[in-house]
This record gives C-alpha cells, sequence and structure tokens, in this order.
C-alpha cells in the first residue's frame, strides 16, 4: 500500500515525537531488556532456593503415642537402609530425589498429642507440619492384613504439604518392598501383580507450557505496546493543547488517524518484539529452555518467529482498539479509566482461547481477539491450519480493526470531545441532536458490517447440515434471518441517525438502459462465473467443498418447490445483500473514499460473507460489477435483477438439467471449459451488459 | 476583497435535557484584505466560539462562514489552506525541536522537504529565533514559544489569520514582538481578525471593532464611529456603555 504522503509526515512526526518520550522508552525498552530477565531470574532462583531448602528443613511429626512415633521412625530408618544400598548398587542416587538416608534426621517429634482432634488441631495451629496415625501400633505382615496409616496435613502451607508428600512416598515405598518379598517367598515373579505394562509415548510435538501461555502472555505485551502510545497521540494531544493546531491544518481527520494508527501499531510491535526477544534470551542463558522446549528439545526459535507473525495482525487490531477508545477521552486519565475495561473486555476471549479445550472452528473463527490467540497458539502447537481459516481469522481481524480505526476518525476531533463546552459525548447520540444527513458515514457502514459479519458467521455456522441432514433448514432459516439482520436492522439504524434511506440505499427508479443492463449481466454472469472457478481450479486444483455444497444444495432444492426456490435462492438474497453491499456499505465508502475504492472494498467484504474461500473470487467479481452497476445507475433495483437473475439461473441449472444440456453443456461437466459457443455467447451478453452500465444516470460529484 | 464573510452565524450547544445555550446568535460581519477585524466582547460573549467556527474547528448551526471565497462548512480543507490560528493557549509539541515542529506543520500543508525547509528558515529569520529554535518546545520560554507559534501560523504564509488572545500572559517585549507582527501582516495584505481583552491593543492596532454580548453583535464600527454613537473617548469606556446598555437596548449594532 502506498501511503499518502501527508499520512506519511504524520507517521514520521508522531513517531519520533513518541520515541523521545522517556515513558515509552522506559516501557519499550527497559523494562522487556532489563526487568523482564531480572523478574524470571529472580522468581526462578527464589522457587528453586526454597525447593532446595524444603528438602534440607526439619519438620515435626505429630503422633497420639509414642509407640506410633517407634514405629514411623522404625520405617523411616528401614527405609533409609534400603534407599543406601540401591544407590550403591545402581551408583546414582534414587530418582525420587530423597536422598540415600530418606528422612533421617529430618523427622522428628514432639510428645504424643492425646487424641486425633488434637494433633489435627495442632497442625492446623502449625505446631506441627503433618500428623502421623496408624490403626495398629505394630507393622502386622499377615497376607490377610492391612497397615492403614492417616497422614493430617495442610496442603495450603507449603512444608506441611512437602512433609506429606515426603511421607507418603516413604511409606509407599516400604509397601512396594514388602510386596517384593512377598513374592521372592511365594517364588513368583514381580509380573503377578503388575500384568499391565503400561509405556505411554507423548506424540504431540507441544511444549507443555509454551502452546498455552505464550499466545496469553503476546496479548499483554501487545495491549502494553500500545496503550501509552494510544492515549499520548490522542488523549495526550488534546491535553497538551496541540490539538487545536492540528486540527485547523488541512489534513483530514481520517488520515490523521490512520498516521497515529501506524504509529501505535508499530510501538506495539517493537515493544512486542522485544519483550519476546528479552523471554527468549533469558530462557536461552538462563538455562530455563527445558521448561518451554518442545519435545525434540531446544529452545523453540522458529516458533518465536511465528509469534512474531502473528503479531502483526494482533498489533493492529489492538492498536486500532486503542486509538478508538483514547480518541474518546479528553485527558490522560480519562483515557486510563476507558482503557481499563477494554483491557478485562479483550482478556476474557483470550483466555477462552486459551483453554486446552477451545478450537479454531465454528464461531471461534471469528472472535474478536480470541480467534488470534487460537490462531497463534494452533501455529505454535503445529496443528494443521488450513487456508480457509487462517483467511477467515485474518480477514475478520482486519474488518474489526478497519471499524475500529473508523470509529476513531468520527470521534477523533469532534467538538463534544475536544471542548467540552460543546457538550458531552452523550449528545452526539441524542437523535434529538443528530442532523439529517444523506449518507452514512464510512463509520456507520463498516461499523455496521463489522458486528453483522460474526454474528452471521454464527448463524451459518450454527446451521450448517451435519453428515446426513439436508440443508433445509439453513435455508429456512435464511430466508427469513436475511431480511431482519440485511434490511430491517439497517433501515434502524438509518433511521435511528436521521439518514436518508432514499439516498443510501439508492432506493429510485433506474434508467431503462440500466435494467436491460441489469438483465444482461443476470442473464449471463454464470458464464464467466464458472469459466472463473475453472482457472482457479488450475491454480488451487478443483474445490472438494464446493462440489461438496453444491450437491448438497442440489439435493435439498430438488425436493421443494420451484417457486419456493427462487424466492429462497434468488429473489431474498438479491433485495437483501444488493440492500446490505450496495446500499448502506458502498454509500458509507463512497462519502470517504473514490469510487473505484469503494466499489472494491465492498465487493470484497461481499465475498467475506459468503465464508466459502473457494466462492471468494467469484463473489469477489460478481460484487465488482453489481457495484459499478449501483454506482452508474444510483438505483439499486439494476443490481437487484442482475442479482436475481444470475442466482435463479444457477438454482434453475441444478433443478432443470435439461435446460443447459440443451445448450450443449454435458451433464458430467465438473470442472472443465464450457463449450466454445457457451463461452463466446455468455461473455458477448455480459461485455453488453457492462457497457450499457457504463451510462451514468447523473452526475456523482455529490459521491466523488 | 472580502476575505472573510460571517453570515448570520449561529452555535447552538445542545444539551440532552432540551436546554440548549446559543452561544452565537446570528453573527454578521465581513473583514477585507489589509484590515484588521477586532472581536470584543466580555467573557462568555461567544467569541471563541466565533473565531472556532471561522476556522473550522466547529461546525455552526446556522448560517454561513465565507473564508477566501470557500463556504467552511463545504470546503473544510480549502479554507484550511488560507487560514493561520493562534491562540494564547495553543500548545506545541514539547519533544519537537521548534524547526521540526514548522517543518511538520509545513508538510501538512502539503509542502515538500525541500519548500518546508526553506519557508522553516526563512520564518526563523524573520522572528529572530535563531538562538532557541534547534531546542525542544518543552525547554522553551512562555515568550519564545509564542513565537515559534507564531511561525506556525504562518508557515504556509495564508491570506486570513485568526488569533485568539494571542498576547495573554506574556511579558512586555514579547507582547511588543507579536504586536508588530501583527502590524506587519496587516500591511502585506492580510485580513486578521483578533479577538482580544486588552482594549488599549485593540484600539491600536483594529481597523474596525465587533463587540460582542451574549452571543450577538451589539455593536460595529470603527472608533471614530463608536466614539461618536456613545460619547467616550477611550474604548474601555465605550466598552461598558455598551455592554451594560446591551442587555435593554442592543442599539448600537449596526
Amino acid at each position: 500500500m502506498i501511503l499518502r504522503r501527508r499520512v506519511q509526515t504524520i507517521y514520521k512526526k508522531e513517531l519520533i515525537d513518541i520515541l523521545r518520550d522517556r515513558r515509552t522508552l522506559i516501557a519499550m525498552i527497559v523494562v522487556p531488556i532489563v526487568l523482564y530477565p531480572l523478574l524470571m531470574l529472580g522468581s526462578v532462583q527464589a522457587v528453586s532456593f526454597q525447593g532446595d531448602t524444603l528438602e534440607r528443613e526439619k519438620f515435626l511429626v505429630g503422633v497420639v503415642s509414642d509407640a506410633h512415633w517407634e514405629l514411623l521412625e522404625r520405617l523411616i530408618r528401614s527405609d533409609a537402609q534400603r534407599l543406601e544400598q540401591a544407590r550403591q548398587e545402581s551408583a546414582e542416587d534414587p530418582e525420587d530425589g530423597d536422598g540415600p538416608v530418606g528422612l533421617v534426621d529430618l523427622a522428628e517429634s514432639p510428645s504424643p498429642y492425646p487424641d486425633r482432634q488434637a494433633l489435627e488441631q495442632a497442625v492446623k495451629d502449625r505446631e506441627v507440619q503433618v500428623g502421623v496415625i496408624f490403626e495398629h501400633e505394630e507393622l502386622r505382615n499377615g497376607f490377610n492384613t492391612r497397615n492403614p496409616v492417616t497422614i493430617l496435613a495442610d496442603r495450603e502451607e507449603v512444608r506441611s504439604a512437602n512433609a506429606a508428600g515426603r511421607l507418603r512416598r516413604m511409606i509407599g515405598r516400604t509397601g512396594e518392598r514388602i510386596i517384593e518379598r512377598r513374592l521372592t517367598d511365594l517364588d513368583l515373579p514381580p509380573e503377578f501383580v503388575t500384568p499391565f505394562s503400561i509405556a505411554f509415548v507423548n506424540l504431540s510435538a507441544r511444549s507443555s507450557i509454551l502452546g498455552q501461555i505464550l499466545p496469553l502472555i503476546l496479548i499483554l505485551m501487545t495491549i502494553t505496546g500500545a496503550i501509552y502510545p494510544a492515549i499520548d497521540l490522542t488523549a495526550g494531544e488534546r491535553e497538551r493543547g496541540t490539538l487545536e493546531s492540528l486540527m485547523v491544518s488541512p489534513v483530514p481527520v481520517f488520515e490523521l488517524i490512520v498516521g497515529k494508527f501506524l504509529v501505535v501499531t508499530t510501538v506495539a510491535i517493537m515493544g512486542a518484539t522485544l519483550n519476546l526477544a528479552s523471554v527468549t534470551a533469558t530462557m536461552w542463558f538462563g538455562g530455563f529452555d527445558v521448561i518451554v522446549a518442545d519435545t525434540e528439545g531446544g529452545l523453540p526459535i522458529g516458533k518465536m518467529v511465528i509469534i512474531l507473525l502473528c503479531l502483526v495482525p494482533f498489533a493492529v487490531l489492538m492498536s486500532a482498539i486503542m486509538i478508538a477508545v483514547c480518541s474518546y477521552a479528553r485527558t490522560f486519565k480519562e483515557a486510563q479509566n476507558y482503557v481499563t475495561p477494554v483491557i478485562m473486555a479483550v482478556l476474557i476471549p483470550g483466555g477462552i482461547a486459551a483453554m486446552p479445550a477451545a478450537r479454531l472452528d465454528g464461531v471461534m473463527l471469528v472472535i474478536p481477539v480470541g480467534n488470534m490467540v487460537l490462531f497463534a497458539r494452533e501455529m505454535l502447537l503445529g496443528a494443521p491450519v488450513s487456508w480457509w481459516q487462517m483467511a477467515t481469522v485474518l480477514v475478520s481481524t482486519s474488518l474489526y480493526a478497519a471499524a475500529a480505526v473508523s470509529i476513531a476518525a468520527t470521534v477523533f476531533g469532534r467538538e463534544s470531545v475536544v471542548f467540552a463546552d460543546a457538550g458531552s459525548l452523550r449528545t452526539s447520540f441524542s437523535r434529538r441532536l443528530i442532523k439529517p444527513s444523506r449518507r452514512p458515514t464510512i463509520t456507520l457502514s463498516l461499523l455496521f458490517v463489522a458486528f453483522l459479519f460474526p454474528t452471521w458467521f454464527f448463524i451459518q455456522a450454527s446451521l450448517a447440515p451435519g453428515p446426513g441432514e439436508d440443508a433445509q433448514a439453513l435455508l429456512a432459516a435464511t430466508a427469513w434471518l436475511m431480511p431482519l439482520m440485511f434490511v430491517a436492522l439497517p433501515v434502524v439504524v438509518l433511521f435511528y441517525w436521521r439518514i436518508s434511506l432514499t439516498e443510501t440505499l439508492s432506493l429510485r427508479m433506474p434508467r431503462r438502459w440500466h435494467l436491460v443492463a441489469g438483465l444482461l449481466i443476470g442473464l449471463s454472469a454464470w458464464v464467466p462465473a464458472h469459466e472463473l472457478n475453472v482457472l482457479q481450479s488450475y491454480v488451487l486444483g478443483p474445490p472438494a467443498s464446493l462440489a461438496q455444497s453444491a450437491e448438497l444444495l442440489g439435493e435439498t432444492l430438488s425436493r421443494m418447490h420451484p417457486a419456493k426456490v427462487l424466492l429462497i435462492i434468488a429473489i431474498i438474497p438479491a433485495v437483501c445483500e444488493e440492500l446490505l453491499f450496495r446500499g448502506l456499505l458502498l454509500s458509507g465508502l463512497g462519502t470517504s473514499s473514490r469510487k473505484y475504492t469503494a466499489i472494491i472494498v465492498s465487493a470484497v467484504v461481499f465475498g467475506v460473507f459468503h465464508f466459502l474461500l473457494p466462492k471468494f473470487a467469484v463473489t469477489v467479481a460478481l460484487g465488482l460489477v453489481l457495484g459499478y452497476l449501483c454506482w452508474q445507475s444510483r438505483s439499486i433495483v439494476p443490481g437487484m435483477l442482475a442479482h436475481a437473475l444470475h442466482n435463479g439461473v444457477a438454482a434453475m441449472s441444478v433443478l432443470l438439467p435439461k435446460w443447459s444440456n440443451g445448450l450443449g453443456i454435458p451433464a458430467d461437466l465438473g470442472w472443465s471449459h464450457f463449450p466454445p459457443q457457451v463461452i463466446v455467447g455468455g461473455l458477448a451478453l455480459f461485455v453488453a451488459g457492462c457497457l450499457l452500465a457504463r451510462i451514468k444516470a447523473s452526475p456523482h460529484s455529490d459521491q466523488q | 476583497m472580502d476575505m472573510v464573510v460571517a453570515d448570520n452565524l449561529a452555535k447552538v450547544f445542545p444539551a440532552p435535557d432540551g436546554r440548549d445555550k446559543r452561544a452565537v446568535d446570528g453573527l454578521s460581519f465581513v473583514v477585507g484584505e489589509g484590515r484588521i477585524y477586532g472581536l470584543l466582547g466580555p467573557n462568555g460573549a461567544g467569541k471563541t466560539t466565533t473565531l472556532r467556527m471561522l476556522s473550522g474547528l466547529m461546525t455552526p448551526t446556522e448560517g454561513r462562514a465565507i473564508l477566501a471565497g470557500h463556504d467552511v462548512a463545504v470546503d473544510p480543507e480549502l479554507v484550511k489552506r488560507s487560514l493561520g490560528f493562534l491562540t494564547a493557549n495553543t500548545g506545541l509539541y514539547q519533544r519537537l525541536t521548534g524547526r521540526e515542529l514548522l517543518i511538520y506543520f509545513a508538510q501538512l500543508h502539503g509542502m515538500d522537504a525541500q519548500a518546508s525547509g526553506e519557508r522553516a528558515d526563512y520564518l526563523i529569520r524573520w522572528l529572530s529565533m535563531g538562538d532557541f529554535v534547534g531546542l525542544r518546545c518543552g525547554a522553551m520560554s512562555t515568550g519564545q514559544k509564542q513565537r515559534v507559534n507564531i511561525a506556525r501560523a504562518l508557515v504556509a504564509d495564508p491570506p486570513i489569520l485568526v488569533m485568539d488572545e494571542p498576547t495573554l500572559g506574556l511579558d512586555v517585549l514579547s507582547n511588543r514582538i507579536i504586536l508588530e507582527f501583527i502590524e506587519r501582516e496587516r500591511d502585506c495584505g492580510k485580513a486578521i481578525i483578533l479577538s482580544t481583552h486588552y482594549l488599549d491593543e485593540a484600539e491600536s492596532l483594529c481597523d474596525k471593532i465587533g463587540l460582542l454580548h451574549n452571543g450577538r453583535l451589539v455593536a460595529e464600527g470603527d472608533l471614530q464611529s463608536l466614539r461618536r454613537e456613545t460619547n467616550r473617548q477611550r474604548l474601555s469606556d465605550i466598552f461598558l456603555e455598551i455592554v451594560h446598555a446591551a442587555p435593554t437596548t442592543g442599539a448600537f449594532a449596526s
């Protein structure tokens, strides 16, 4: 993307400005390079030191009689002898870490307590670390007897828990030796009591800690990096009194915000990169790579690179959110108050996505923040991530980021935000005070689409037919939900914001030639659409998912009345999608961007909303033509006609295969080209339609 | 040629409870090339709001503002290209040097790197800022900052200057520099709108004076005509006379 010169100017200045700020440098450089390693080394050293200390520390064992202590002491000494013997035989320390002398000289006992109740109280009061009660005062060694032992401990108290664990291991070892001896006495092999031999092989490439916690650390690093510059460049600008001089400069607010947003993104990425590098280096040089290493061993440097790559879209989204939120604030303090709940709101989906059971499918693909965390996690764990999943995550994230930047552009420099006497932000949303306007702003349009995207995705995903099911439920729900969400909701929004429905939705009767253009395009678009699919299959291979969904749809449609098919497949989508994409969205985009930019963006969003990667190219191409037709004709009707005809022809080709056979198209055409006469005829009609669409209905000076 | 035309300008500050405040109410005046128009009035009269509407920082609720032939509501960018805006409260980027700041604003006005550098150097010489322009703005004195601010307002050499209390809080020396600068710009043919509480400044500088009270223009004219109408000699006496009379008569508006 070629940045406009003014955006570059703003970017350069803001970057210099922010990098000269001591607070930014401390947060971005000093904290990761000095503080994190110190904290990490310090905490690990402290834990290690505490562990060593605990292992050497004596502990008090409370008992209820001298006989119990004598029995326990005997067990401890016997265990120590066996451990020493084992050490000499294997020339190694036992693996359980209790050392060759076991608990000798470590466990001591005060005077016996009168009963169990008193002993329990002593453990609670931390007079002793652990209490031991034997049921029998002597060790019973008969084949039919057991020696129940009760260990009383306070698990919340680290010394008590440690002592209880060591005593339990010691008693466990003693029990195993008794079994061993009994088996030897009976001349039985060890297999007699262990009929199964279990070998557990972990095939996961994941490192236990890395995959789980790093995406969350990623969130925090990026947020931390974005917060300060976002506040400084928005609320800080107003607080320092520089906003007025900036706003009287001949630069559109959108460019100002884009420049600032890019700086926040840059700083967030720089900060997070330094953080990541620092953590990696600390683990590497501090010898902590074991805790994050994968199964092959060693520090997964490659995975750190993956994290960095995931970080870019994440930083884009977080920076956009932060800029949008901070643009509402008049002061630093106010901005900090706004940011705190946003961080909490961001951490919730992030935390949910970090849960081991979360998967990157269904609605999780489009949950803001959550989808990026899951995506990063799956990439880290080496899980298979399809192009479709990747595209959905990246496109939805970009859409949310664009909506957030648009919000920022609307709010930043707004009278009610800049000047305290110009009313509060609340007044901006009071319908009584909203001035009637002809078209929605780009912000409103993008915001609506950004809200609709996950909602519509969720509906489609939850209604998607399972194995053995047909698509009837999906079609029925689409038939009534689409008018509601694509038409009724936008109308309500437009009404509230006092925006002209006629202008926004281009509700005008078109000229005759534009109707003819719509007719020609609608009747012929299936030819270039199919040819585009064929060309695409050369590159990506025949799309199996598309064929499956077409087959499923065909089966469902064949059981429905043709009139109902036309209503659900052709008319409802044509009307609803045209009103949303060529009405609300294109109008909004057209107020702040050039004609072709607006048409292209609306077409891409139209393609994204179809949620099928193999159909993306075709739907975008169709969106381009329909957008152009609407722009030229200044009417929604020709596009609706073309859209309905195109969908109708597609549905009829499924229902009435003889129709296509009549054109010389073989029934088993698959992903092959149409016969030449069909291509030539179809393209001729299509081009004729596009040429007719070139005629302008009236000057578009107000939209340029 | 009329460089500034305020035509029945009004600004209503809305409140959700419906008790809206008309901060500026039906204000009309014109300023020609090489003229200084003084906008005077007590606190809360609507001076700052008027200047903000003229410079595109606020949208007029009613009426039109035409600057250098462009309607603020229709072509805000073209208006801003023709405008230099200066207030006593305008802050500077503390972490940029004076020169960096001037180049930044020059580039925002569309100048390339070379032209903006040359323009900045010219203004630095003209306003004698060579000694301190290499300092970061945060380290400058109030007077130095205001000189940088003047240079910022002039960086695109705009034909119209809008100044809101430009001498507020300055010492005598800095004050003198600002006043001289205003006169020089007037002599260069610029249309200047000056809002100030220092009536002696207005008396010596302004070709025409508009007195605002409660958002309305209660008197307008040159100093001589205002003297005749009020039988007072000093502008401060004229001011008090008109402001006291305004709530009941409003008779002095021409």
